[in-house]
Parts: C-alpha cells; sequence; structure tokens
C-alpha cells in the first residue's frame, strides 16, 4: 500500500510538472517592460508598466485561424485582430480603406460602368508580421488556393463566379466578372464576418509546391505571420489562443498588449466568469443572462449582422399547404401572433420584432412597420378567406379541411419557446400548429440528403440568415433556387417563384449604383411584406459584453472588432 | 498465467473489430459534418457537393470504413461507377460492389489505423494522434489526481463507517454521502463556482478561479495549475467518494462478520493488522472490479466537468467534435478507450490473483 502511494504521487507531481512545463518556452510574466512610447523623462526607480492584457470567455475553440478553411463565427469575427482585408465596415457598418488605397467606384474607375470589373489599389505601406510587403501576389494566391481541386476549403464563393483575375503589378488586383456582381463590397476580401480574408503566398507556397495541398499546413493551425494588429503567439488546444501586439502593423502598434481567448464551451460558466471578473470581452449571449451581466457592471454592445429570425412560409406551387397560398391566410398569422409580446416576455426587450429579412440595414423602404397584433383581424382575414370553425373544436377549416400547419425549426432554446408562444397565440384565431424541431444539422440538411428545411414537408420554417450581409443580396427568393431533383442545390425554402419578385432581385442583383439598388430594394421589402411571404419575428443581433476595464470599444454588424487597435484597457 | 493473458488479447481482436464497425456506422449516422461545419450559416450546397467529393464522405459508409482501417493508398480510378438504382438498398448494392473499394479519384494517401494512422479530424485538418495527444495530459493530470483522492478519501470513510457502523459519526457520513452521491455533477460544479469563486470574490474572500488552466497575467506555473484544478477536481471527486465509500462500507462489514476474521482477533492479531490485512484485502475484490471498470475512462475525460470549468481535456474534445461529427477524432478516442477496457480488465484479473490465492487462470 505504501508503495502505491508513493507511485500515486510520484504520478501527480509529475504530471503537474509536465503540464506546468508545457509551455515553460513562453513564460508569462505579470510585470514587462514598459511599451517604447513611455515618456524619458519618468526616473529611473518608476517600475515598469504592467502589461495589457484584455481576456476573452470565448464559448467555441477556433477549428483553424486560415481564413479560406473556416465557417466559423467564433473565428471570422476575430479575423479583424490578426488578418486584414481590403477594408473594413464602421460602427454605421460604412465601409472605409484598409489595404486599398480608396474603395473602387465608377467615379475613381474602380469599377468599370457595365459593373463586372472591380480593381483594387493597394496602399504601398502595407506588410505582414514579419516585414515582407503585402502585394497583388498575396491576393492572386489566395485566389487560386480557393479554387485549387487539391484544397478543401470551406466555400468558394463568391470567386467562383470570377471570369479573370489579374495582377498588373504588385499594387493592383482585377478581378471581371462575367455579369456585373453587386455584392462585391461585401465579399470580395473585405472585413465582413461573411467573407475570406487573404493568407500569406511567402508562407503558404513553399508549402503547397511541396505538399500539392494546404489543407494540412502548421499555419492553419498557427498564423504566426499575419497581417492584423496582433500576431498569435501560443494556441494551446481546448484551452487558450493569445495574440499579441503586431509591431510591425502599419497603422500603429495597438494599445493592448495582448489579447487572451480563453475557451469556455458552456454558456453558464462563461457568464460566471464574465460576473466574477475573470473576463473582460465576452458574446454570444442568452437574452435571459443580459440583466444579470449588467447588474455585474458589464456593458452590452448589440453588433447587428443581418440576421432578423422569420418564418418562411412554404408556398411551393406543388408541395405546399394550398391554405397558405391565400394572402389573406398569411396575413392572418401576421395579425394573430403576438410577438410584440414575444419580444417582450422572451427576449426581455432587448431588440425589436422584425419587419422584414433586411431589418437594421439601410435597404428596406421606410414606411415598412411590423403587423401589428390584432386578433381580430386575423379571425375576419381568415372568415374572408372562407377558413370558420364549423365543428366547433376550435380549429377553422374550409371544405372539410382543418387549417393545421407543420412549423419546424431547429433545437435552439429560444426557437422552442417561441414555437410554444405561437401556437398558443394562433390558436386562439383558429389556426391550429404541429410543432417539429430537428437538430441544425439535420434541419439543414440539402434537398437532396430530404432535409426539412428543403423537402416542403414544413408549412411554417423558422430560421434566420445572411448570406451577404452587409450585402443585401440572397438568392432565396428566386424561380431558379427552388430546389428540384434537376436542381438539388436549390435554396429557396418558400418554393415561391413570382416573376415581380424574381424580376426585381435578378435587377438588384446588377445594379452597381447604391441608390438604384435601394430603390430596387424598397419594392422587394414592400412586395414580400404586403404578400405577407415571410412573418419577421424578432431583429437578432449579436450582443457582446465588456467589462468595465475596457475603453474605446466600438462595434459593428459587418466588421464586430472593426476598432480593436484602438482598444485601450483602465488600469 | 501467460497464456492466459496471450488468449485474453488475440480474444480482443475479433472484440475491437466488432467495436469499430458498430462505432463507426453509428458515428456516421448520427449527423452531417458538413451541414454547417461549425458556423451558423448553411453550407453552400455547391460547396457542400465539393467537399463531399474532396473528403471522401461521398462514398458509401463501408468504403469509408474500409478505408478508415486499412488506409485508400491502394486506390485507383476506375472511371465513373453508375450509382445503383436500388431504393433503400442502393447502399447495400454499392457496398458489394468491388469498385466502390477500388475507386478513389482523390489522391489515396491514408495509411489506415492498422498501419498506425488515424486519419485527419475534418475539423482541424490536423492529424487525429496530435490532436488527442495534445488534450490526454491534460486529462490524465485531472482524472488521475481526482482518481487518487477518490480512492483515498473513500477508503478512509468506508472502513471508519464500517468500524463504527451505527455511530453518531457513521450516520453522518451515510446521510452526507447520499447527498453529494444524488446531486448531478453540473449542478455541483455550477454551485461551487457560483459560491467559492462569484460569490466569494463579492464578499471581499480568498477565491478561486472559475475557468481555465491559469490566468493569463501570471502563466502556467504549478501553483498555477494547481490553484485552477481545486475546482474541478472537487467536482469529479465528491459523488465518486461518495459511491465508492458506500461500497467499501459494505464489503468490510460482511468481511468482518466472516469466521477467518474472527479467528484472526482471537488469535490476538493487533486491531490494524486484523482490519487492513485480513479485512481490507478480501474486501478489496469488488471494490477492484469497480476501479478497474472505472480507469479506462480517465482517458476519456469528464465531458460536463471539462466543460463547464473549461479544462482541456479529451472530454471536451470529445464533445466538441461528437458535435461536428468528426468520425476520425471520434473514433480515435472511443479506441482508445476500448483498447483501455480490455487493458484494464486484464489487469483486474491478474489483481484478484494477487489478493485471493485460490483464484488460478489457466
Amino acid at each position: 500500500m505504501q508503495q502505491k502511494n508513493i507511485l500515486f504521487t510520484c504520478i501527480m507531481v509529475v504530471s503537474i510538472l509536465l503540464s506546468a512545463c508545457a509551455t515553460a518556452a513562453s513564460p508569462t510574466v505579470v510585470e514587462t517592460q514598459a511599451p517604447a512610447a513611455v515618456p524619458t523623462d519618468i526616473p529611473p526607480t518608476t517600475a515598469p508598466a504592467a502589461k495589457k492584457v484584455a481576456k476573452f470567455i470565448w464559448t467555441q475553440e477556433f477549428d483553424t485561424l486560415n481564413p479560406i478553411y473556416t465557417n466559423m463565427w467564433f473565428v471570422s469575427v476575430v479575423y479583424p485582430i490578426y488578418s486584414c482585408a481590403t477594408w473594413m465596415f464602421d460602427d454605421q457598418n460604412n465601409a472605409y480603406p484598409s489595404l486599398v488605397t480608396e474603395i473602387p467606384s465608377t467615379e475613381n474607375g474602380g469599377i468599370t460602368n457595365d459593373g463586372r470589373t472591380i480593381t483594387l489599389k493597394l496602399r504601398d505601406d502595407i506588410k505582414w508580421s514579419d516585414g515582407v510587403p503585402i502585394t497583388s501576389a498575396d491576393f492572386k494566391f489566395t485566389y487560386d488556393m480557393i479554387m485549387s481541386d487539391a484544397n478543401a476549403v470551406s466555400t468558394r464563393s463568391p470567386y467562383d463566379l470570377i471570369e479573370s483575375f489579374e495582377t498588373p503589378d504588385a499594387q493592383t488586383v482585377v478581378m471581371t466578372f462575367p455579369d456585373p456582381f453587386s455584392p462585391w463590397l461585401a465579399l470580395l476580401f473585405s472585413g465582413s464576418t461573411n467573407a475570406m480574408e487573404i493568407i500569406p503566398e511567402h508562407i503558404l507556397k513553399p508549402y503547397f509546391d511541396a505538399e500539392g495541398t494546404i489543407d494540412t499546413a502548421p499555419w492553419n493551425k498557427f498564423p504566426s505571420v499575419g497581417c492584423g494588429p496582433y500576431v498569435l503567439d501560443e494556441w494551446q488546444s481546448g484551452s487558450f489562443a493569445r495574440f499579441v501586439a503586431n509591431d510591425n502593423y502599419w497603422l500603429g502598434r495597438p494599445k493592448i498588449d495582448e489579447l487572451f481567448f480563453q475557451f469556455v464551451p458552456d454558456d453558464a460558466s462563461q457568464i460566471a466568469a464574465l460576473v466574477a471578473g475573470d473576463g473582460d470581452v465576452g458574446t454570444f449571449f442568452a437574452y435571459s443572462d443580459v440583466p444579470q451581466l449588467q447588474d455585474a457592471g458589464i456593458t452590452i454592445l448589440n453588433s447587428f449582422s443581418g440576421y432578423n429570425e422569420g418564418i418562411y412560409l412554404n408556398v411551393h406551387p406543388d408541395k405546399g399547404n394550398p391554405a397558405l397560398k391565400d394572402v389573406k391566410v398569411r396575413q392572418a398569422i401576421d395579425y394573430g401572433f403576438n410577438r410584440q409580446k414575444l419580444v417582450q416576455d422572451l427576449l426581455l426587450g432587448l431588440t425589436d420584432v422584425a419587419a422584414t429579412d433586411w431589418d437594421k440595414s439601410p435597404w428596406i423602404d421606410p414606411t415598412i412597420t411590423p403587423y401589428p397584433y390584432d386578433p381580430e383581424k386575423a379571425k375576419a382575414l381568415l372568415a374572408e378567406a372562407g377558413w370558420t370553425d364549423t365543428n366547433g373544436d376550435g380549429t377553422v377549416d374550409k371544405d372539410g379541411v382543418e387549417l393545421v400547419l407543420k412549423w419546424g425549426t431547429t433545437s435552439r432554446e429560444v426557437r422552442q419557446n417561441t414555437q410554444a408562444v405561437g401556437q398558443q397565440d394562433l390558436a386562439a384565431v383558429g389556426i391550429g400548429i404541429e410543432l417539429l424541431s430537428y437538430d441544425a444539422d439535420t434541419f439543414f440538411l440539402g434537398y437532396q440528403d430530404n432535409g426539412p428545411s428543403a423537402n416542403f414537408s414544413l408549412d411554417l420554417i423558422e430560421y434566420s440568415d445572411s448570406p451577404d450581409f452587409p450585402d443585401p443580396n440572397t438568392a432565396i427568393w428566386l424561380c431558379s433556387d427552388i430546389p428540384t431533383d434537376d436542381n438539388p442545390a436549390g435554396t429557396s425554402p418558400t418554393g415561391l417563384c413570382d416573376p415581380t419578385l424574381d424580376g426585381l432581385f435578378q435587377k438588384q442583383a446588377t445594379q452597381v449604383d447604391f441608390a438604384e439598388r435601394q430603390q430596387t430594394f424598397y419594392q422587394i421589402t414592400r412586395f414580400i411584406y404586403d404578400n405577407a411571404y415571410w412573418i419577421g419575428l424578432w431583429q437578432d443581433p449579436d450582443l457582446f459584453g465588456f467589462s468595465d476595464r475596457m475603453l474605446n470599444v466600438k462595434m459593428s454588424g459587418a466588421t464586430p472588432f472593426f476598432n480593436v487597435a484602438e482598444w485601450d484597457i483602465k488600469q | 498465467m501467460t497464456r492466459y493473458i496471450i488468449r485474453r488479447l488475440l480474444q480482443a481482436i475479433p472484440l475491437l473489430f466488432i467495436i469499430s464497425v458498430v462505432l463507426f456506422v453509428m458515428m456516421n449516422a448520427m449527423g452531417d459534418p458538413l451541414a454547417t461545419m461549425g458556423g451558423r450559416k448553411v453550407t453552400k450546397p455547391a460547396d457542400r457537393i465539393r467537399l463531399a467529393h474532396q473528403l471522401g464522405l461521398d462514398k458509401p459508409v463501408c468504403a469509408q470504413y474500409i478505408y478508415w482501417l486499412i488506409g485508400n493508398d491502394w486506390t485507383k480510378q476506375v472511371g465513373e461507377i453508375p450509382k445503383p438504382n436500388a431504393g433503400v438498398f442502393t447502399p447495400i448494392v454499392q457496398c458489394l460492389d468491388p469498385r466502390t473499394y477500388i475507386d478513389a479519384d482523390a489522391a489515396g494517401v491514408r495509411k489506415g489505423v492498422l498501419r498506425g494512422d488515424w486519419g485527419i479530424s475534418l475539423v482541424n485538418r490536423q492529424p487525429v494522434t496530435k490532436v488527442i495527444g495534445a488534450r490526454l495530459p491534460n486529462t490524465l493530470l485531472l482524472m488521475v489526481t481526482a482518481e487518487v483522492i477518490i480512492i483515498s478519501a473513500a477508503l478512509l470513510i468506508g472502513i471508519y463507517s464500517a468500524l463504527h457502523q451505527y455511530t453518531a459519526m457513521d450516520n453522518f457520513t451515510t446521510a452526507t454521502t447520499f447527498v453529494f452521491y444524488s446531486m448531478p455533477v453540473f449542478f455541483f460544479a455550477l454551485l461551487a463556482m457560483y459560491l467559492f469563486s462569484v460569490n466569494f470574490r463579492k464578499w471581499g474572500l480568498p477565491y478561486l478561479p472559475t475557468v481555465g488552466m491559469f490566468e493569463p497575467g501570471a502563466g502556467q506555473t504549478v501553483i498555477q495549475v494547481a490553484w485552477h484544478m481545486v475546482l474541478p477536481v472537487a467536482t469529479l471527486s465528491f459523488g465518486f467518494i461518495a459511491g465508492y465509500s458506500r461500497y467499501i462500507r459494505s464489503a468490510m462489514l460482511e468481511t468482518l462478520e466472516q469466521d477467518y476474521v474472527r479467528t484472526a482477533k482471537a488469535k490476538g492479531l493487533p486491531r490494524p493488522e486484523v482490519v487492513y490485512v485480513h479485512a481490507l484485502k478480501n474486501a478489496a475484490l469488488p471494490i477492484v472490479t469497480l476501479v478497474a471498470l472505472d480507469l479506462p475512462f480517465l482517458l476519456g475525460g469528464a465531458i460536463v466537468t471539462e466543460r463547464i470549468f473549461g479544462w482541456p481535456g479529451m472530454g471536451r474534445l470529445f464533445l466538441d467534435h461528437v458535435e461536428r461529427s468528426d468520425t476520425a477524432v471520434v473514433m480515435g478516442i472511443l479506441m482508445m478507450i476500448a483498447v483501455a477496457v480490455i487493458i484494464f480488465q486484464i489487469i483486474a484479473d491478474i489483481t484478484y490473483a494477487w489478493l485471493d490465492p485460490r483464484i488460478r487462470y489457466k
């Protein structure tokens, strides 16, 4: 027994030592040398300034930090920390130049009049963290890697649309599309979380030449050379990632010395850590946690990233519920569902009811407001459409058919609660609801895999998406995007093919002039709203929380951490 | 004994094969790794089709298993294989067609598990051995520490309770162990976190850290790691101490009533020798079974505890990769545990023989 005890003690001591020594090569110290900008008149006896460290409590660990391989929002949101973009979006979601000298436009010749060719003019003082200049070759290499069959990148969109990609000199990138490409501002190497950013040719090309792929390149996991205000210094799987200030950042050294990401997968633990003061930044909170965070001094900033939770109505000509083809029935759902109360009760009034799928953007007709809650009007509309409760069972019917709709969504808690509230409200006006919920991976399976959101088996399909934010473009309302056996890749959940709407969407996709396109979108949003093809639930911002130590933080919807280099810490 | 061990190891080979087939098929039925790829957006259909082909996920599950087991570096291009139209039997027809296995138009570079290649993670494109290797030491540190505390404390409590049956202290420990045993791990963890971290800090008392292995400002020192282990180890330990101590108490009480213990007492042997040599050694058999069954799962980590305290161990790794339907990593973890279960069962059998000379293996 004594020997066993000694053995166990040895194992414990060795384990602790091994674990602690794992990162001995890069020890962290609290006190360190002051930044270079320390005034020279400080007496020599003054203690060096403490290192400024901001601690993020991050609920999802990065899968990879190579922008062309990840689909994770928890990675793309940190691009402004270690990566760089042609342009960023500020707290008003307005684009401002970053790697380029100016935003392309028809006026400055950056966009041709036909809207097909976009030219990027790069700054001549931009460089990677190792001092190597960033040139058009990095853009071309990134494009080549995205399009290479040897690389299993997360998406090729929209680069697969490019007809030619040319780099006439080190500071010029010319991309030509076969047709006008209106979402270029959001998607072409931009700072949007929906876009991909450049990767360093001088680091990854040798690997690609040797291995034939960059799928397994060490840089993907450890981008020790970057172009953002910070550079990855250490990443321990499952534990943390540490970014340190990039002294070569062309816009100047950031104010905070180190950004430390602690990976904490449990939501309750994240809240506890922030409340306890163990973290400075957190995100993706449940609305119900917000009051507790605010009580603990955490400032909540909303980042409207284009997500508006809503219900797509299945009006597929063959597979859709016949009742939903009547606009009066669709409007009755709008009037019969008290979404104002839903937002107040379930989301604590921290957001608003969504009127369109483009709320909180400049693209919606400003005269549109959400349908008010009016159950009497809902009943009247149903009666006008011929739906009345003839058998007294509480559910309206017509020609012997009860109005019972299948409402499906993912198993996310707030969605299931919404279903329950909606079922109750709609039952009160005589609409029966059958609730269905699925694991997200199952719900979003494609048509070819018989996914419930794609196979038209549901009548009401609830989710939110923001494919090209801050650009309003989407394909899901196009006739050509209705999934069929011949077109299994279609993405329309509604099955709607309305020539007027289709025409408007086709038109906006070719408009590169903002004002003209905005007018087209006014018509689009008005059309969908009047016809009640989409039932808005709530505007769904990303919630970020910051401790009272954090200074100068601004929040953008498209590039949440756009001014991270200016953040500071109160000491 | 040596023949017995060799025989048990040989018996383990078909067992592991069956386990691997069952687990692989179940993993493939769990979800679609390409549906959202961990993001908030649905993967575009065109990308999904391309990625499925590039990653070999468009192959029938039987072919995926064969490639996982023996690799695909022996495959070659055989051209277009028409997809059979056999309704629900299509996968079976495909699995029976040898061309399904031979054809691989992507460069076949995988060597397979039998040649030591556990594959590449779909999540981060890192080798499975590297992914698991990064987490295993953290899990062993946490779990071995907890197990040592569990066994030590359970022995102390169990033996004390058995020797002082129905005393006030026995009743107290019995009641306390029932409370801890019936408390869910997540509840205990969050309760401890809010009490000793959040509220202690609020009250101005010395407080424990909430999450992680160390403070970024202090660095990964021995003291920092040990300090951050307090709450997770306590969470892991309390429920098990309660359970184990009940087993030990019960086994000791039964043994203390045996004739040979009475004889030992009658012979005038010192009480410690009676208790710890004659009684405990014989009472230890069921405990050894219990511990031998638990030890392999130390490798798997503690999913709930690691998740709540942000401990970078195998439990979290397993959960993260199951959520992404990352077959390669999940299979690596599960097969490692399966092998450990077999090995620890053999060790348990050997320990039985050591504890009880009447047991002999042939």
